[in-house]
């Protein structure tokens, strides 16, 4: 079997990262509109979290890893920008920040141990 | 007490994010290790190994399956024209009489910004969706949409942009509804002044609306990409069906126009928050009316143009022959597509803008009436000498002719530079622009609800309940819009809660139109429900009997076989072939008016391309 089958392997017409992809979008808005750091960081961590586990299932990307660290590295390009240039929105810049280290840590646990375990399975 | 509510917010979005891992994790179990192991996995037995879809809520949440998401559009649409319906109704009720007496002059205002937006955003591009998602895949022969997840994904948008745009109406300390209306002006909108609009309300409406921005685009993308990759070899765009044409041209004005609204909309939000001079220093309040008639006129035709498609595909069925002049109206719909970048500042014409400018918008304008007409006519020239069956789609599809004549003319005269210095803001142009919006547009709607009703939940309507919501709507409409035209004449200016007491006749007759709209509304919300959950079922893969005239589409090819395919159950009631009322009147005069209707076959090209 697949490394890590889309649920479309027994349901085609179903997919369970769409809903938390639209929800992450709003909720990293809000967190970053009103600087609500928690917001903004769980939002983001469920949009691209979730994009990452779509681009898996469908099959446009191999490892979970490494989409997780690309979109990891996006966040800390425009966490950068937000916190150390003249835009200067600081905090909100670390929350993107801080949401890019905990995607990449995520990431790395994931292929430690979770990828293993379901081979082992 | 701020490191308090800090703290909460963490651990409430920590436990919100484990919650949908472990949710997660059980699916994924679930899905990968069923067949192994059994059955042992949660909430799941071997009976759904080889099913398509979970069952249950988990196949709402989870589908992609472009069917089900055109529901899920279509159950959305409904409810947002439910929640628009019953603000305007209040409104209405308070324009019964000249004071402020039933709600507060901010309240109306509140309501009149949320009015617009929902019928807007929420409704009217949602449901046009809805009969897009479900339809467009089994017109062109398609499996499903281009990319099935990223249309979930503009489909879930949706629910979190209307709790954002309605969130001032929820009991939220410190935050109120926006009451900039729906053009949203600097500097109102921008929150200057003395006024309450800096409201972080305004900011949550502005997020929202930026969502269902972001969710039409996507949507648009997946159009485009469907109708031009996933045709079937037969379909070819000399035989593509009109209604995908319009799906087309409308996407291809929504990536157009969208995106733009998206950045003006985070342009105000950053004036708002961040203290970028957008609309205050750099352009101006000028800018913002640029930037938002740039995308707000080409959206009367994202909200026209399928609906336009709705009718061009579903008045031939009833009028017994195809659609005359079918390449015409291709074309009109080309046509108004690239005008419609080019009329924006029609709305501008009292900004004191140059009159060099503005006579080349009113030109524009002008023009765009041409290709509307070349619709109207060949909708008109399509029934003349027809074998007519008045059915309730078609008598919606008649309605929406009619009105759309009436708002379309009324449009022509704002078009004209001396004309709509007189009447800019007025009644008038409420008047003219509902018309549009609901004597045309929702109209085409319910033409498409019950024309497929049959189709989408294998059940018939209740076709007297079906016959009264048109007429209900169709009185209710032109008395409540025809009587604000009147109001325009005299000089009623828009987006008042109070008038002058030489109003008050006028006002109490549109009041009275849309409680007759609301009854109408009510009837079919009865019939719709009712209808669905015990309607008789249809047993027939033609239930329009459009075969007789060989004007079957493919979508009824798909509904046959679905109907063919599915297994009996044998519990059900008798076998009842459920057709609309209009059908009776046909069946007498098919046999002996079939040589004399004058409706007879065209030639052979129009054949070919009406298919």
């Amino acid at each position: 079997m697949d490394e890590a089958p889309g649920l479309s392997d027994q349901y085609r017409t179903a997919s369970p990262w769409p809903v938390f992809v639209a929800l992450g979008i709003p909720i990293s808005e809000l967190g970053l509109l009103f600087d609500l750091f928690p917001l903004a960081v769980g939002g983001l961590l469920l949009f691209t979290g979730s994009v990452a586990g779509m681009l898996r299932e469908s099959g446009y990307v191999k490892s979970t890893m490494w989409s997780l660290a690309v979109l990891a590295g996006i966040l800390f390009v425009f966490g950068g920008v937000l916190a150390f240039t003249d835009v200067n929105l600081v905090t909100r810049g670390y929350a993107v920040i801080v949401a890019g280290v905990l995607l990449l840590v995520g990431g790395v646990v994931f292929e430690l141990f979770v990828r293993d375990q379901r081979q082992a399975i | 007490m701020e490191v308090n509510g800090q703290l909460a917010l963490t651990v409430l979005m920590g436990i919100f994010l484990i919650a949908v891992a472990a949710w997660l994790a059980r699916v994924e179990d679930w899905r990968s290790y069923t067949p192994l192991a059994g059955g042992g996995a949660v909430g799941s037995t071997e009976q759904y190994v080889s099913e398509e879809k979970p069952s249950g809520v988990i196949r709402w949440l989870t589908t992609v399956d472009h069917k089900d998401i055109g529901i899920l559009y279509g159950a959305y649409g409904l409810i947002a024209f439910a929640v628009g319906g019953l603000m305007v109704v209040v409104m209405r009720l308070e324009l019964a009489d000249p004071a402020s007496t039933l709600i507060s002059n901010t309240f109306y205002n509140s309501l009149l910004t949320s009015h617009g937006i929902t019928m807007l955003f929420l409704f009217g591009t949602p449901i046009i969706a809805a009969f897009s998602n479900y339809f467009i895949p089994l017109l062109i022969g398609a499996d499903d949409m281009a990319f099935p997840r990223i249309n979930a994904i503009a489909f879930w948008l949706l629910p979190p942009a209307a709790l954002l745009i309605w969130a001032g109406f929820f009991p939220i300390p410190d935050v109120i509804p926006a009451q900039t209306a729906w053009t949203m002006y600097t500097p109102l909108s921008a929150g200057a002044g003395s006024g309450n609009q800096m409201n972080a309300g305004v900011d949550l409406m502005l997020l929202g609306l930026h969502l269902s921005g972001v969710s039409a685009t996507m949507g648009a993308i997946n159009f485009i990409a469907t109708i031009f990759t996933e045709r079937n070899e037969k379909v070819t765009w000399a035989n593509l069906d009109i209604f995908s044409w319009t799906i087309l041209t409308q996407s291809g004005l929504i990536l157009f126009a969208f995106p733009l609204l998206g950045s003006a909309i985070l342009m105000l939000l950053l004036d708002r928050n961040f203290g970028t001079m957008f609309f205050a220093v750099d352009g101006g309040a000028i800018l913002w009316q640029h930037l938002f008639w740039f995308f707000g006129h080409p959206e009367v035709y994202i909200l026209v143009l399928p609906p336009m498609g709705i009718v061009s595909l579903v008045l031939p069925r009833f009028a017994g022959r195809r659609l005359f002049g079918f390449k015409f109206v291709v074309y009109s719909t080309l046509a108004i597509g690239v005008l419609s970048f080019g009329v924006w500042a029609h709305h501008m014409f009292a900004t004191g803008i140059d009159p060099r400018l503005r006579a080349s918008f009113m030109a524009v304008s002008l023009a765009i009436a041409i290709p509307s007409a070349v619709k109207t006519f060949n909708w008109i020239t399509t029934m003349w000498n027809g074998k007519i069956r008045l059915t309730t789609p078609m008598l919606f599809c008649i309605g929406f002719v009619s009105n759309f004549i009436i708002g379309g003319v009324t449009g022509v005269f704002l078009a004209s530079i001396p004309v709509d210095l007189v009447l800019h803001d007025t009644y008038y142009v409420v008047g003219h622009f509902h018309y549009i919006v609901m004597g045309a547009i929702a109209f085409a709607g319910f033409a498409g609800i019950y024309y497929w009703f049959p189709l989408y939940t294998g059940r018939m309507y209740q076709v007297t309940l079906g016959k009264w919501h048109f007429w209900l709507s169709m009185v209710g409409t032109n008395l409540t819009f025809f009587v604000m035209v009147l109001l325009g004449y005299g000089g009623m200016p828009r987006r008042y809660a109070t008038y002058l007491p030489q109003f008050a006749t006028l006002h109490q007759i549109a009041t009275v139109g849309a409680l007759i709209l609301l009854a109408g509304q009510i009837i079919f919300v009865w019939n719709f429900v009712q209808s669905w959950l015990e309607g008789p079922k249809v047993e027939d893969g033609d239930p329009w009997d459009l075969a007789d005239d060989d004007l079957l589409t493919s979508e009824w090819h798909w509904f046959d076989r679905k109907l063919q395919t599915a297994v009996a159950d044998g519990g059900e009631e008798e076998a009842e072939l459920a057709t609309d009322g209009g059908e009776r009147i046909d069946d007498s005069q098919s046999s002996s008016d079939v040589s004399s209707d004058g409706g007879e076959p065209v030639d052979e090209t129009d054949v070919a391309s009406d298919e």
